[in-house]
C-alpha cells in the first residue's frame, strides 16, 4: 500500500492551500494542526469556528459547481490568489468527505456565482430560498407536466416601474415572505400564475402575474433559450436585481445577474 | 478546614497550657476560660469533636451532591444559561456552587453546633433565633441560584420558540421573561429569610413602572412609528414601486417594515420612520 500512498501523493504535493467542503469539527481540528497549512474551510454554516470562512448557501449537487462556487468564493475574499494550486476535500457519496481534488484557482472562466449571492440587493438566505422554491418547483411541476416561472429579486421598486401587471395582484396587502412555510403550500398555486414574481430586498413577495418591460439591448445569454429568459436577462441588466428562472422546456434553473447568465441548476439533482 | 484541626490538635495538651493561651484564638471567651477552667474541659473537647465531624460531614456532603447532580443531568441542563457561562469564567460552575452551598450549610450548623455547646455564649435565645435563620438563609441562596439558572433557561427556550417569528422586535420578550423570573426568585428568596416583602413588592412595582414609562419616553419614537407602522402595512396607502414624495424626499418605494419605510431615488436611499410618514402626509405621484 505504501506504493499506492506515493503515487497518489502528486495530488496534494505542493498545493498552496486546503479547501475544506463541509468537514466536520474534528477533522477540520486535524488539518488546523498542520503548520505552514492554509485551510480554507466551505460550508453552509461556520460550525468548526475556522478564520478562513466561505458561506456555502446551497449545497450543490455537481461537484464541479460546488467547488468552483468555493474557490470563487475564496478568491473574492482574498482566501486564495490567483493561480493558486488548491486541494480540494470534499464529499460526493452520501455524507463525509471522500474525495481529493486538484485545481488550479483560475482553471474556471469567473462567472460571478459568487457575487450573486454576496454581493446581491437581497441578502444571500433570500436569494438561497429563490432557489429552493424554484428548484422545488421545478421537480414537482415535472410530475405532472413541466411548468414555467420567473422570479425577480431585489431592486422591487424599479422592477416593479420597469413592469405591468397582467391581472390583479394575488400578493397586494399580503405579507408573505419566500421563506415563510405558507409558501410551500402555495406552490401548486404557483405553477398555473403567468408573468413574474416580484421579490423585494428582504425577501416579501411584492407581486405575481407581472409582465416586464425593460429594454432588451445588449442582453447576452446563450441561444436558444426563450422569451422567459430573455426579460429575465434584461431585468437584470436594467435593474440591480437579479433573476432566477425555471424553464418550462428543459427544466433546468438559471440565475441571471447584470443581464448575464451566471448559474444553471438541474433541479432532478437536487 | 484550618480552624478544627488547631483546636483537635490542642486537645492533647489541652490540660498542661495555662487557659489564657488556650484561650487567645477565641477572643470572646477569656473570662469564661479564665473562671472556670475544669467545669469547661467537657463542653470544649465536646465542641472541637463537633466542629471536627460537622466538616467532615460537610465535605462529604458536597463530594456527593456534586456526583448527584451530575448523574442526574444538571450540567447538560443548566448547559448555555448565562449564569453557568459567568460560573465557567470564573472557573467553577453551576454544580460546584450548589454542591458548595450544601458543604457550607453544614459547616455553618457545626459551627453554630459548636458554640451552643461550648456555651461560648450563655444567651441562648440568641442563638436559638440564629440557629433557625441559618437555614433559612441557605434555603435563599439556593432559591437564589436556581431562579438565575431558570430564569436563564427560560429565556433560551422563549427565544427557541420565538425564533420563527419574523418580527425582530419579539427579542424583547424573553429577556421579560428571564427578569420575571429572577424577580419572583428573588422576592420568594427574601420571603423565606422573613423580610417583609410587601414594601419591596409595592417598591419594586413602583420601580418597574418607572422603568416602564422612562422605556416608553425613550422609546417614544419607535413606538409611535411602530404604531404607524401597523397602519401602514395593514391598510398599505402606497406600496413597493409607487413614486412618493414625503417631505422634501422623493423617489420610488423599494420596502417598508414595522418601523421604516425606504425610498429610493438615483443613487440615494432615504430611510424614513414611519412616524414622519403619518406626521407629514405621503404625496403619491402619479404621472
Amino acid at each position: 500500500m505504501a506504493e499506492l500512498t506515493e503515487l497518489l501523493e502528486d495530488v496534494v504535493s505542493d498545493v498552496d492551500a486546503v479547501v475544506l467542503f463541509s468537514p466536520s469539527g474534528s477533522y477540520y481540528e486535524r488539518f488546523a494542526r498542520v503548520d505552514n497549512l492554509d485551510v480554507v474551510v466551505i460550508a453552509p454554516e461556520n460550525s468548526v469556528g475556522a478564520d478562513n470562512y466561505v458561506e456555502l448557501p446551497l449545497e450543490f449537487e455537481n461537484v464541479a459547481q460546488r467547488i468552483q462556487f468555493g474557490i470563487e468564493g475564496a478568491i473574492d475574499e482574498e482566501l486564495v490568489n490567483e493561480g493558486d494550486v488548491l486541494a480540494c476535500v470534499t464529499g460526493v457519496f452520501g455524507e463525509g468527505v471522500d474525495t481529493v481534488s486538484r485545481v488550479r484557482s483560475d482553471a474556471f472562466t469567473h462567472t460571478g456565482v459568487y457575487e450573486l449571492f454576496a454581493e446581491s440587493r437581497a441578502p444571500a438566505e433570500v436569494i438561497r430560498d429563490v432557489f429552493e422554491l424554484a428548484i422545488e418547483l421545478g421537480r414537482k411541476g415535472q410530475k405532472g407536466k413541466p411548468v414555467g416561472a420567473l422570479f425577480v429579486v431585489g431592486d422591487a421598486g424599479k422592477v416593479m416601474n420597469k413592469s405591468r401587471p397582467l391581472s390583479y395582484n394575488p400578493f397586494e396587502k399580503s405579507h408573505v415572505h419566500v421563506g415563510d412555510p405558507i409558501v410551500n403550500v402555495m406552490l401548486k398555486e404557483f405553477s398555473r400564475l403567468d408573468g413574474a414574481f416580484v421579490i423585494s430586498d428582504k425577501g416579501k413577495i411584492v407581486s405575481a402575474y407581472r409582465y416586464l418591460e425593460p429594454s432588451a439591448e445588449g442582453v447576452d445569454i446563450p441561444k436558444g433559450l426563450g422569451a422567459r429568459h430573455m426579460a429575465a436577462g434584461a431585468i437584470t441588466r436594467d435593474t440591480n436585481a437579479i433573476a432566477v428562472v425555471l424553464s418550462e422546456s428543459d427544466g433546468l434553473v438559471r440565475a441571471f445577474k447584470g443581464g448575464e447568465m451566471v448559474l444553471e441548476l438541474d433541479p432532478e439533482e437536487y | 478546614m484550618r480552624g478544627p484541626k488547631v483546636i483537635a490538635d490542642g486537645e492533647g495538651i489541652l490540660r498542661g497550657l495555662d487557659p489564657v493561651t488556650l484561650a487567645s484564638p477565641l477572643q470572646s471567651v477569656p473570662d469564661a476560660v479564665g473562671e472556670l477552667p475544669g467545669v469547661l474541659q467537657e463542653p470544649w473537647v465536646l465542641a472541637a469533636f463537633v466542629l471536627v465531624i460537622g466538616f467532615g460531614f460537610g465535605l462529604l456532603m458536597g463530594q456527593f451532591n456534586k456526583r448527584l447532580l451530575t448523574a442526574v443531568g444538571v450540567p447538560e441542563a443548566v448547559e448555555g444559561t448565562a449564569f453557568e457561562r459567568t460560573a465557567q469564567s470564573l472557573g467553577t460552575s453551576t454544580v460546584t456552587i450548589l454542591a458548595r452551598l450544601s458543604s457550607w450549610f453544614i459547616y455553618a450548623v457545626a459551627i453554630i453546633a459548636a458554640i451552643n455547646i461550648a456555651q461560648l455564649i450563655s444567651t441562648e435565645n440568641f442563638w436559638a433565633r440564629v440557629a433557625g435563620f441559618v437555614p433559612q438563609a441557605f434555603i435563599a441562596i439556593l432559591i437564589v441560584v436556581v431562579g438565575f439558572v431558570v430564569a436563564d433557561k427560560a429565556e433560551l427556550l422563549v427565544s427557541e420558540r420565538l425564533r420563527g417569528v419574523k418580527l425582530p422586535e419579539v427579542n424583547f420578550v424573553p429577556r421579560l421573561v428571564k427578569y420575571s423570573v429572577l424577580y419572583v426568585a428573588f422576592l420568594v428568596a427574601l420571603g423565606q429569610i422573613g423580610v417583609q416583602t410587601l414594601a419591596l413588592v409595592a417598591l419594586l412595582a413602583v420601580y418597574a413602572l418607572a422603568v416602564v414609562l422612562f422605556a416608553g419616553l425613550a422609546l417614544q419614537d419607535f413606538l409611535s412609528s411602530g404604531a404607524a407602522g401597523v397602519y401602514l402595512l395593514l391598510n398599505q396607502p402606497y406600496g413597493i414601486g409607487d413614486e412618493v414624495e414625503i417631505g422634501d424626499r422623493r423617489g420610488v418605494v423599494q420596502g417598508m417594515d414595522i418601523v421604516v419605510t425606504r425610498v429610493e431615488n438615483d443613487g440615494e436611499e432615504y430611510i424614513i420612520p414611519n412616524r414622519k410618514i403619518i406626521q407629514e402626509g405621503v404625496v403619491r405621484i402619479r404621472e
